[in-house]
């Protein structure tokens, strides 16, 4: 098996299995429980907890834990449910009186899906992905409390420039108290698919809420973190005993956020390394498919991407049917975004960019991950090129 | 396609214990002389040569049945064309439908097999034809039968036509049937024979359907999809439509229809048992969901719907259970009137037994051939008692092997 599709899950990675598996049985205790071993359970706990805010330049308090990326986003949604000052709210009209945010068009179901609960506009993005940051300019105004932009695009791998929108969003602020406009602006993102591959600070992001992932980071499925800056109030998604300082009750995932901390802390000692070894394996793979009867469209941009991302297009086909004849091969991977296919419904992103429906239809997202190797991602080129000149004789052949 | 019925085999068993189900473990097992190859040589039979066999619009479901159709009909010459009719795509409060996944399942199996493979979008369709219908006979106080419906309107209608439009020679289905000259047969596995969903398709579609699996029972169809690699050959079958499938109709009902709640009462003392959510959601002979606490179970045996009154009765040789008269209307003949004998045999349920019964045609020289007949009406005399079907449900006449219609029981 070869599999090409780490974008939608990486396995658990050894080390992280073992250092969760002793909180699964001996170290099972309650965290909150009042006897001494469940307070060794607790500092372990926290300790984990301390890690993962460390690597991304924050406090073990600053960050909440949850039950992955669309709770954590969920959460930074909530931001807009807070009450504002009564004398800003009757100043600033909005439809409906809703809160008002913005959302990059490309952004994955748990942002959009989120977003339409609100009053909400969509920030465009150019034919690379990236935010037009002048759109973003224009539909801010002076009601925007929440912009939601993600570090990279779940489909593309586009890397969005964060800085620069935190920038744009100080200025705002500034703009804001000048006019004695008391209204809250939050700048929010989803790093989930940057965990690996960008070493992240809070600080040069610039962002107030950023949604951690663990399962993209070779950590357990169903463990998420959201980093909350200083000041930020959000509301509880869930009430009961109070834990994540009151903002996300549920007894700990004791074993959950210990395989994230070690599995996070893992695949930071290899950021270094990765990035060359990715760029050389998309290379190879871009060399393979190259060759096909049709010719591939690359539709990463070149300058500011994750290098473990190769999304491709082979106009004309039917990429679907291209996954079912892989698959067959023990090559996996993804059409468009994984949950959007499943539907049948065509990826927002790749509309976004500005492909055609029929370059929607063959697109493949690839994504590379630590079990590929020069050898293993040559033989699945070469098997999905096959694939590719089979479907190509198939159509051929139906149309004599 | 099964019918919602299933699983409920308290009902309409025709006055007959329904016959045991195919055993199974004997998927595996070897057959002397391969079913395929007589499947194969009756899709042989009667038809242009083998080098241009036509193109067949196949209906796939992402099931066994049609994933092994699609592989027959390849394997004869045809060129084949899988299609998948999505006829309900909406999520209801509990109930997933498994369309996308039904979808993607037939979709695989096309692409394995090398076949090109088509959407066909009846949602439309459907709720008008199908769903429509289906509500207006339950809030009518009666049971149709949506599976009936949908053969009739969506797959030997619009899918016929749409596939002839697209350049079919001939459609195909995965049911068990047969089908010869324009004639309706039953299939020769007769515990899967699905005629009696059948028994209202135009014959101007059936003159050019085949039904691969006509010839062979379902053990030999999943071996040979377990023969042929197919992924699909122990998935559960597939139902195509959620409500009709795994959660229910009665669930369906209740997101469509208003809660009216009323007593249930004994049929022979009056007496009030309990309270039900709506007499339109129960159906004659029905004996799970009365929440009538324990001991013996109670039996629905009469609806009153002015006054929304369920009542029930534990003794299952209640009057109004049994009877040896059925009153029938809207029928379909597939044969003309004179043709048929005295004596046919019918069927009141889904792999129910055939009973022995004559059929009393009212103004038999008004009823057009092969089309609906909604103001005929007709009798049928079974020679024993019968446990009476719902109002709404179908019987289907045949002779022989011969279906020759059937109508809605009144």
């Amino acid at each position: 098996m070869i599999y090409l599709d780490y974008a939608a899950a990486t396995p658990v990675s050894e080390k992280a299995l073992r250092a969760m598996e002793p909180f699964f049985t001996e170290d099972f205790f309650n965290p909150s429980a009042a006897y001494y071993p469940a307070k060794l359970v607790r500092e372990k706990y926290e300790t984990a907890k301390n890690e993962i805010a460390h690597l991304i330049g924050a406090k073990g308090t600053d960050l909440v834990m949850t039950s992955g990326a669309t709770e954590s986003n969920e959460l930074a949604f909530s931001s807009l449910l807070t009450p504002v000052n009564q004398k800003v709210q009757a100043r600033i009209q909005t439809p409906q009186n809703l809160p008002e945010v913005l959302v990059l068009e490309t952004e994955h179901a748990a942002v959009l899906e989120n977003a339409k609960r609100f009053s909400n506009a969509l920030v465009k993005v150019d034919k690379n992905g990236l935010i037009i940051l002048d759109d973003l300019k224009k539909k801010l105004s002076p009601a925007t409390r929440l912009i939601s932009v993600s570090l990279a695009n779940n489909e593309l791998g586009t890397i969005q420039p964060l800085a620069e929108i935190a920038e744009l969003v100080r200025s705002e602020r500034m703009n804001r108290l000048r006019r004695g406009n008391l209204t809250p602006l939050y700048l929010h993102s989803d790093a989930s698919q940057a965990l690996n591959l960008i070493d992240i600070s809070v600080a040069r992001l610039g962002v107030d809420l950023l949604t951690l992932n663990s399962a993209k980071v070779y950590g357990p499925k169903g463990v998420g973190a959201l980093y909350v800056a200083h000041g930020v109030k959000l509301s509880p998604v869930f009430l009961g005993g109070g834990q994540e300082n009151g903002l996300r009750s549920g007894t700990e995932n004791v074993p959950g956020v210990i395989g994230f901390a070690t599995a996070f802390k893992e695949a930071k000692s290899h950021f270094s390394s990765n990035r060359k070894t990715y760029e050389k394996l998309t290379k190879i793979l871009e060399t393979e498919l190259k060759q096909s009867k049709i010719e591939p469209k690359f539709l990463k941009h070149k300058k500011s991407s994750l290098a473990n991302f190769c999304p491709v297009c082979f106009p004309g086909l039917d990429a679907e049917r291209l996954i079912y004849k892989l698959e067959e091969q023990g090559v996996l991977l993804s059409t468009g975004a994984a949950c959007a296919a499943s539907k049948g419904k065509k990826s927002h992103v790749l509309k976004a960019i500005g492909l055609s429906d029929a370059e929607i239809a063959g697109s493949l997202r690839i994504s590379l991950g630590r079990l590929n190797t020069e050898d293993n991602v040559r033989e699945a080129g070469r098997l999905i090129r096959e694939a590719v000149d089979e479907e190509c004789n198939r159509i051929g052949e139906g149309d004599e | 396609m099964n019918s919602f019925f299933e699983g409920c085999p308290d009902r309409y068993e025709g006055g007959l214990r329904r016959p045991s189900p195919v055993t199974t473990g004997r998927e595996n097992a070897v057959f002397r002389s391969a079913p395929w190859d007589a499947a194969r040589a009756k899709l042989d039979k009667g038809l242009s040569t083998a080098s241009e066999r036509g193109v067949v619009y196949l209906g796939m479901s992402g099931g066994v049945d049609s994933s092994v159709s699609a592989l027959l009909l390849k394997n004869a010459g045809y060129k084949v064309v899988g299609v998948y009719m999505k006829n309900w795509s909406r999520d209801l409060p509990g109930m997933k439908c498994p369309w996308a996944e039904d979808l993607a399942d037939a979709k695989r199996v096309a692409t394995k097999l090398g076949i090109d493979f088509k959407v066909f979008d009846f949602e439309k369709d459907y709720k008008e034809k199908v769903v429509e219908y289906m509500l207006k006979e339950f809030k009518a106080g009666r049971t149709p039968n949506p599976d009936v419906m949908c053969n009739e309107e969506i797959k030997f209608k619009l899918f016929f036509e749409k596939s002839l439009a697209s350049g079919a020679d001939f459609i195909a289905t995965g049911h068990y049937a047969k089908a010869e000259n324009g004639k309706l047969l039953l299939a020769k596995d007769e515990n899967k024979d699905q005629t009696y969903f059948l028994y209202r398709i135009s014959t101007s579609a059936l003159e050019k359907t085949l039904f691969p699996l006509g010839e062979m029972k379902k053990p030999e169809v999943k071996a040979f999809a377990a023969k042929n690699g197919l992924k699909n050959a122990y998935k559960k079958e597939s139902m195509g439509v959620c409500f009709v499938g795994e959660v229910g109709m009665k669930d369906f009902l209740r997101e469509y229809i208003d809660l009216n709640p009323g007593e249930i009462r004994d049929v022979s003392t009056n007496e009030v048992l309990g309270f039900h959510d709506g007499a339109v959601f129960y159906t004659l002979g029905q004996r799970h969901g009365l929440y009538l606490g324990g001991g013996l179970p109670y039996y629905v045996v009469k609806k009153d719907l002015k006054k929304n009154i369920v009542y029930v009765s534990r003794n299952l040789n209640d009057a109004n259970l049994w009877s040896r008269e059925l009153t029938l209307e809207n029928l379909f003949l597939r044969e003309t009137p004179d043709k048929i004998p005295e004596k046919i045999s019918v069927r009141l349920r889904h792999r129910a037994h055939l009973l022995p019964a004559k059929l009393i045609l009212k103004n038999p020289e008004n009823l057009t051939l092969n089309a609906d007949n909604p103001f005929s009406s007709a009798t049928l005399l079974f020679d024993q008692e019968i446990k009476l079907p719902a109002s709404g449900q179908s019987a289907v006449f045949y002779s022989g092997d011969l279906c020759l219609g059937g109508g809605i029981i009144k």
